[in-house]
Order: structure tokens, then C-alpha cells, then sequence
């Protein structure tokens, strides 16, 4: 589990303690913003996901950073639009940005034109870069009301589940890179399953609604060399070398996957109204909870990026997405926080049909060697081999 | 301790592609106290021109003196002062200009002795006004403790004795430096010459048609330039990155254009002086363009505030929302077209007197059966009742009026001179 070392006071709808860096209740959903809990920005984030020996509750919180554009990235005046745009600030459900490691960043957007954010995100990484990070994405069914509850009590409690085996976890992922891949393939599955928990306890009554509130699910973890994708539903997880071509990790859960696996062309698949209606799904009426997964073990520097339909509706293939994070990180100076908020804006200026969330991690110099850990003694592959290739 | 608070009146819905956002903010100050008392930051200063050129003999001069001494009784203790007689040249009357100072603190033997000094001007000369204003200015830096500067400038006559340019050059130069209102007894001076001191100086310009009437307007002018406890205000605008203000605009109590006296406060923000203020409310036309956003997006499109030493005491904000919602969208708000009609109907009024003046009737009567539609569709009464006086009117609601024969100048001068004045939204 992460350190915690939160000092907001317990929600006032429902008395939950919140949770590390929590914007919204963890258990009824709602709004700690608004009950005038302080926020913890990006750097806080990063600082507090470090371990330390201290972990009590410090005296004095850090001070609250000014809020930041998320059209221009100004900061945020207290009469609540942007000093330098004039945008309004938003609700905090609405936008909002993760970090907690320099290499790890997400970005959570309402959009142009949905009226509610039902995306939602969580992120865990270690400060080394490469050695862990859980990067969480959940697309709320827009048709079931409520949705945006279900996504992000999801989200947290997958990520939790899958902190607990970072190598300063409960039980920390050992063995060698085979042995890994099967543990976090588990610990993917387990996170959906407590996902699928969370939701049920957060959305209550509305579980026994004719359209209870649902959601999507992907989540990739990065351990030393080794990347992990799990999933339920058409939210993605893509690794997008420096050199060569991009490759999508996860399979859609979607009508159109299904035709397609069933012998249909893709062309009159993806022709078809109903092609990206999802066949899998969180819920309270979800049918089939075990998460597909797919590791891969990368062979160069890349970002590995966790995004829902919101970003690649617009950018479908996993080349287009290649490039078009490419030139955007060569524009933004290569930074994880300011591309993920810079795909963002890309994706609202291409009309922002849809909630949009983009969660990357950026893998610089590989770690070849598999962190030492005192339980294991595993042989590290000398050639990087990639068991989906 | 003064208190500001701004309150906009807009329609922030834009339709599809819609960029100009217009609003109208009221600006009221309450808790001024009197000038130079507790809260004021620095000391007050006034000073009294009064003409004392060769046409002043007779009546004016007798009453201009004496409404310089009901001045003078208003004016509060503490106060710096001074006494300037102006003709061609301009001279100090009190302090008596063997004094070694230039300006004094009012007390009981100072008002004494003003007062006598008054009543020793003494009418002769020509006119030139911009000697008289330098004058004043000279005077005001004699005092820098005092940063509320107010002055009355009293004239009967044009301003013959120099070139018009000598005028505005030493307007130009004393801008900034105090306030200054501007009378006009009798009908042989310029409105124009006038007008454009008190607008520079942030002042009022009137006409006085009878010498008699000097005293009473003199003791108003005093009481609230006495009653102004804030010495000095910036109205403020804030527009975003890439939009552009088209124009701020005092549209109440008067019609002032405010947009080139921007002073720049940073990159997005423009400060507008707006003098001293006492216990009032001023409304202000401010219109931003703003690059167009998709419909359901909002923005924040002005930031309209006063700022009092450089602090901002109050903020309203101006807001632009696009909306496919025609029922939204095509709506008027009452405030903006009100004085979007006051503005024009000043300056219809302006224009077609200076077009019946060079004999232009045509364009004279268009503008100003503009003038009496105007006046009427925004219930300026006094403007038609002063219009009337000058056209005979055939609809009010067509705006169809014959130029009156045998006007008298008189008339004239009092309708251009309140064509600033606005009535305010009936709300």
C-alpha cells in the first residue's frame, strides 16, 4: 500500500475517511472539493507516493497549489477562471491530473460535450523510473446513470489491489520474469474482481436499477523490464516504441471484435451501427468478470500509454497513436504530465465527442536487469523477448 | 472605510460563432467620507480659477466673485487652497502673490482673508485659458503631501487670446495632474473648449445662463469635491489572451469614452483613471471580442474591477456562454441596449448641433430627429424637453422633426452641453 499521509477531514455526507489524495469520496462519490477538503496537486502527489519512515499524519499539509488551466495551463484566479484564457475552472470530477512519479502522469477530462466526466483514473508508481508503476483507466457507461461513481471507485480499488504487489508492497511480485507475468496476470484479474466490489458498495440501491451504474476496465503495470495488460471493455493499453511500430496490448471488448473473431471482414465490423457496443463490462449486471491479459516485455525506450475512447476514437490505430504522441512529446519536451494534458486538448480540439483520459508512463533507459529484491536470485534475459511477437 | 461593489448586467449567452460580449457594470462606493478625512491617504487641495478678463465687467465679475466666496466657505479646514484670476495671463490671487508660499491650509483666518482677496479682482485683458491651467498645476506641485487635486475653472468668454492648440497642448500636459470642472456663464463661450478640459481632467462641464446662478452651482461643485473620501480610482479591465477590448465607456452619471486611456497594469489588463469618488455609483460599457468556442463552452470574457492605490477593492466578471438555445441567445439585455441609446443620443445630439451650425440642415435635422427617437425609447426626458427647444417635433417614435427658426443660442449651448448627461435604467 502507498504511504499515507493525509490529513483531510472525513467526507461530510457519509464520514469516510478519504484516501490518499482523494478528490471524491471513496465511498459515497461525493465531492470533497466542494466540502472544502484541500487538494493535493501533482508534486504533492509525486512526494507522498514516495515511501517514507513517516507515516503519521503530518502537523502541516503542503500547501495547496493553485489550481492550473486545463484549457491553457494558467493557473486558476479565486474568482475561478483562468488568469490567462478566462476558462472556467471546472468542477474537480470534471478534470483532473495525476502524477505520482516523474515518469508516470495521467489526465482525466470531461470533454466538450458530455455533461458529466465518467471517465476515471488512478495511477501508483514507484520514483524510479521503470521499476513499478499501476496505471488504472474506467470509462463509465454513459447510457447507466451514475456511471461516474462506479468508474472511479473502480479505478481506485483496482489500483490498490495491484500496489500491493510494487516491490514496496504487501506482497511483493518475485520470480522470474515468467513467474511475474502469471502473478500480475492474477493480480489483474483480482484487481477487476475488487473493482467490480467497489462498485457494487459505492452505487448501493442503484446495483438493483433496470441499468445500474457500469463501467470499462484496463490497467497495465509496469515491473523492471515486464508490462502487463489486463482489461474488460474498449478502454486501451498500447506500447508505443521510439523506433518502430506501436502495438495495441488490449483486445476490445466490442460487438465488432466479436464479429471479427467469428469470421466477419473488419471492414463490415467496424461498418456496423452497433460495432463499438461493448460485450463485456463492471457492474452490478456485468456477466463475465475475468479480465483478458497480455504482458509484453519491451525492447527499447517508448511510452507505454493506458487511454480511453475518448483519446482513441480519434486516433484509432496503434501507428497513428505512435505518431501523434511522438510529435506531441517532441512539442511538450517529453515530459509524461505535460503530453498527457497536451493529448488531452487534442483530442477536445478534435471535437471532444466524449470523456477523454490519457495515462502514460515513459521508459527511458529500460531496466534490463530485474530490481533486486532480496528474495530472488532469477536470471534477468540478456535479449529482451516479447512473448506476443 | 469606503466600500466598492460591482454588479454586471449582460447576456452572457452567444449564439454559434458569436465573438462581442457586452456589459454594463455599476460601480458604487459607499463609506467615502470627506476628502482628506480618516482613511484618505493623503491631503486635499483646491483651487478657484475665475475669469477676470475684460469681458467679465459688470454683473459677471461681481457674481463670479461672490460665488467665489461661497466656494470658499465650503471648502473644509485643512484643506490646501488657492485663488487664481485668469485673463491672458494668469495670476495668484490668494495666496496674496507677494506671499512665499503658493498654496494654504484653510482655516477661519484663511477663509477671512481669501475672501477679501476676491473681493479685490479686478476684470481687464484678454482670454487664455491654458495659462490658467498651467498655473493651477504649478500651484498643486507646490503640495505634493496632497493627493486629491481638485480645481473649478469659470469662464464667460471664448478663448481669443491664443491659438487653439495652446489649449490642448496644455491640457495634455496637466492631465493627470488634478480634476477640474469647467462653468460657462452666459451663451459666448465654447462648449467645445470646455469640454475638452473637463473631459480630460475628469471633470463636469456646465453652463451657467445667469450670473445669479454662479454661487449655488459653485457651493454644489465645492460640497461634493468635499465629499469625495476616496482621492483616487482606476477602473480596471481584464480581458483573456487573444481578446481584444473594443471599448470601455462611462455611460452613467455622463457619457465619457474611457477606451484611450488605457494604461497598461499588465499584458491583459488595462487600467482607466476615474478620479476621486464619494458616495455614488457610476455605470460603465465594457465590450470584449473573444475568439469564438464551441456551443456549451463558457468563458470568462472581462474582468471589470476597481482598483484604489493600485489594490482591487471590487470585481465583476463578465461572462460568455455559446449556446444553440435561440430563446437564449437573441435575448437583449435591458441595461446594454439602454445606454447604447444614451451614448448615441449624445452623440447625435453633438453632431447635429455642430452640423446646424455650419449650415448643414439636412444632416442636422436627421440627427437630431435621431436625437428625440433616442431620447424617447430611452426615457431621457430632460433630453427631449431641451430638444424641443431647438426642433419642433413631428413623432417622437419616427424621429421626424423640423429645425426650429430663431433658436436662441442659449438653447443650444444647454443641449449640447448635457448631451452626456444619462438617465439610468429603470430596473
Amino acid at each position: 500500500m502507498n504511504a499515507r499521509t493525509t490529513t483531510l477531514p472525513p467526507c461530510t455526507s457519509c464520514g469516510e475517511e478519504p484516501g490518499d489524495g482523494a478528490r471524491f469520496c471513496e465511498n459515497c462519490g461525493a465531492d470533497l472539493a466542494a466540502q472544502g477538503a484541500a487538494l493535493p496537486e501533482a508534486a504533492p502527489d509525486a512526494e507522498r507516493e514516495r515511501p517514507t519512515e513517516e507515516v503519521t499524519a503530518p502537523t502541516t499539509p503542503a500547501a495547496p497549489t493553485a489550481p492550473v488551466c486545463r484549457a491553457c495551463g494558467g493557473t486558476i484566479a479565486d474568482d475561478g477562471y483562468c488568469e490567462l484564457c478566462g476558462e472556467p475552472a471546472g468542477n474537480e470530477r470534471d478534470h483532473w491530473t495525476e502524477q505520482p512519479a516523474p515518469w508516470v502522469a495521467g489526465a482525466c477530462d470531461i470533454g466538450r460535450r458530455h455533461r458529466r466526466n465518467e471517465d476515471a483514473m488512478a495511477l501508483a508508481a514507484d520514483p524510479e523510473p521503470g521499476r513499478f508503476a499501476a496505471l488504472v483507466v474506467c470509462d463509465g457507461v454513459s447510457s447507466a446513470p451514475d456511471s461516474d461513481l462506479a468508474s472511479l471507485a473502480a479505478a481506485r480499488a483496482a489500483r490498490d489491489v495491484l500496489a500491493e504487489g510494487r516491490p514496496d508492497g504487501s506482497t511483493p511480485v518475485t520470480g522470474t520474469t515468467s513467474e511475474r507475468m502469471g502473478t500480475w496476470s492474477a493480480l489483474l484479474s483480482a484487481a477487476a474482481l475488487a473493482a467490480n466490489e467497489a462498485i457494487v458498495e459505492t452505487v448501493g440501491d442503484k446495483a438493483h436499477r433496470d441499468d445500474p451504474p457500469s463501467c470499462t476496465f484496463v490497467a497495465a503495470v509496469v515491473d523492471g523490464p515486464l508490462v502487463v495488460a489486463g482489461w474488460i471493455g474498449d478502454s486501451r493499453a498500447y506500447w508505443l516504441p521510439d523506433d518502430g511500430p506501436g502495438r495495441q496490448l488490449s483486445v476490445d471488448d466490442s460487438w465488432a471484435e466479436e464479429m471479427v473473431a467469428q469470421g466477419m471482414s473488419r471492414e463490415q465490423a467496424d461498418a456496423s451501427p452497433q460495432a463499438h457496443a461493448i460485450t463485456r463490462w463492471l457492474g452490478p449486471d456485468a456477466h463475465d468478470l475475468t479480465a483478458r491479459t497480455a504482458p509484453t516485455v519491451p525492447s527499447g525506450p517508448g511510452w507505454l500509454v493506458v487511454c480511453s475512447d475518448g483519446l482513441w476514437n480519434y486516433c484509432p490505430g496503434a501507428d497513428d497513436l505512435g505518431g501523434l504522441v511522438r510529435t506531441t512529446a517532441e512539442a511538450t519536451g517529453g515530459e509524461p504530465a505535460p503530453l498527457a494534458a497536451e493529448l488531452v486538448r487534442w483530442a477536445n480540439a478534435q471535437g471532444g465527442r466524449d470523456n477523454i483520459t490519457v495515462t502514460l508512463a515513459r521508459f527511458d533507459n529500460l531496466l534490463m536487469n530485474l530490481p533486486p529484491t532480496p528474495e530472488t536470485a532469477d536470471e534477468a534475459p540478456t535479449t529482451p523477448t516479447d512473448p506476443r511477437s | 472605510m469606503a466600500e466598492f461593489t460591482a454588479e454586471v448586467f449582460q447576456n452572457e449567452f452567444l449564439s454559434e460563432g458569436g465573438t462581442d460580449v457586452h456589459a454594463i457594470v455599476t460601480v458604487t462606493c459607499t463609506g467615502a467620507g470627506t476628502a482628506g478625512g480618516a482613511g484618505a491617504g493623503g491631503g486635499v487641495a483646491e483651487i478657484i480659477m475665475v475669469d477676470t478678463s475684460g469681458s467679465m465687467s459688470g454683473r459677471n465679475i461681481e457674481s463670479a466673485k461672490h460665488a467665489a466666496q461661497v466656494a470658499v466657505d465650503q471648502i473644509l479646514d485643512g484643506t490646501w487652497f488657492a485663488i487664481i484670476g485668469g485673463s491672458h495671463v494668469a495670476n495668484r490671487a490668494f495666496p496674496y502673490p507677494n506671499a512665499r508660499v503658493s498654496m494654504v491650509q484653510m482655516e477661519p483666518g484663511a477663509r477671512d482673508e481669501a475672501k477679501r482677496a476676491i473681493s479685490m479682482m479686478t476684470p481687464g485683458g484678454g482670454t487664455a485659458m491654458s495659462t490658467w491651467l498651467r498655473l493651477a498645476a504649478q500651484l498643486f506641485d507646490s503640495v505634493p503631501q496632497a493627493t486629491q487635486r481638485h480645481a473649478i475653472l469659470l469662464t464667460d468668454g471664448k478663448n481669443e487670446s491664443e491659438a487653439r492648440g495652446m489649449l490642448t497642448k496644455a491640457v495634455r500636459d496637466v492631465t493627470g495632474q488634478f480634476q477640474c470642472d469647467a462653468r460657462g456663464v452666459g451663451s459666448r463661450w465654447q462648449v467645445d473648449e470646455l469640454r475638452e478640459i473637463s473631459t480630460a481632467l475628469l471633470g463636469s462641464v456646465g453652463l451657467i445662463a445667469d450670473p445669479s446662478e454662479i454661487a449655488a452651482d459653485f457651493e454644489a461643485l465645492m460640497r461634493a469635491s468635499m465629499a469625495r473620501g476616496v482621492a483616487s480610482a482606476d477602473l480596471r479591465v481584464w480581458a483573456p489572451q487573444g481578446a481584444q477590448v473594443l471599448f470601455v465607456r462611462q455611460v452613467a452619471p455622463t457619457v465619457e469614452d474611457l477606451t484611450n486611456r488605457r494604461v497598461e497594469v499588465n499584458a491583459l489588463s488595462g487600467a482607466y483613471p476615474t478620479g476621486s469618488w464619494g458616495d455614488e455609483s457610476r455605470d460603465y460599457h465594457v465590450a470584449v471580442r473573444v475568439g469564438s468556442k464551441p456551443v456549451g463552452s463558457e468563458q470568462l470574457a472581462a474582468r471589470v474591477q476597481l482598483a484604489v492605490g493600485g489594490e482591487v477593492v471590487s470585481s465583476g466578471l463578465v461572462k460568455a456562454k455559446w449556446s444553440d438555445d435561440e430563446t437564449l441567445t437573441t435575448r437583449i439585455n435591458p441595461e446594454v441596449a439602454h445606454y447604447t441609446g444614451q451614448a448615441e443620443l449624445a452623440a447625435v445630439i453633438q453632431e447635429g448641433l455642430a452640423a446646424k451650425a455650419s449650415g448643414d440642415e439636412a444632416t442636422a435635422t436627421v440627427k437630431l430627429g435621431r436625437a428625440v427617437q433616442l431620447a424617447q425609447q430611452t426615457g431621457n426626458d430632460e433630453a427631449t424637453s431641451r430638444l424641443r427647444k431647438v426642433v419642433d417635433i413631428d413623432s417622437e417614435e419616427q424621429g421626424t422633426v423640423r429645425l426650429k427658426r430663431n433658436t436662441s443660442t442659449l438653447d443650444e449651448m444647454a443641449l449640447d452641453t448635457a448631451s452626456t448627461k444619462t438617465t439610468r435604467v429603470r430596473r
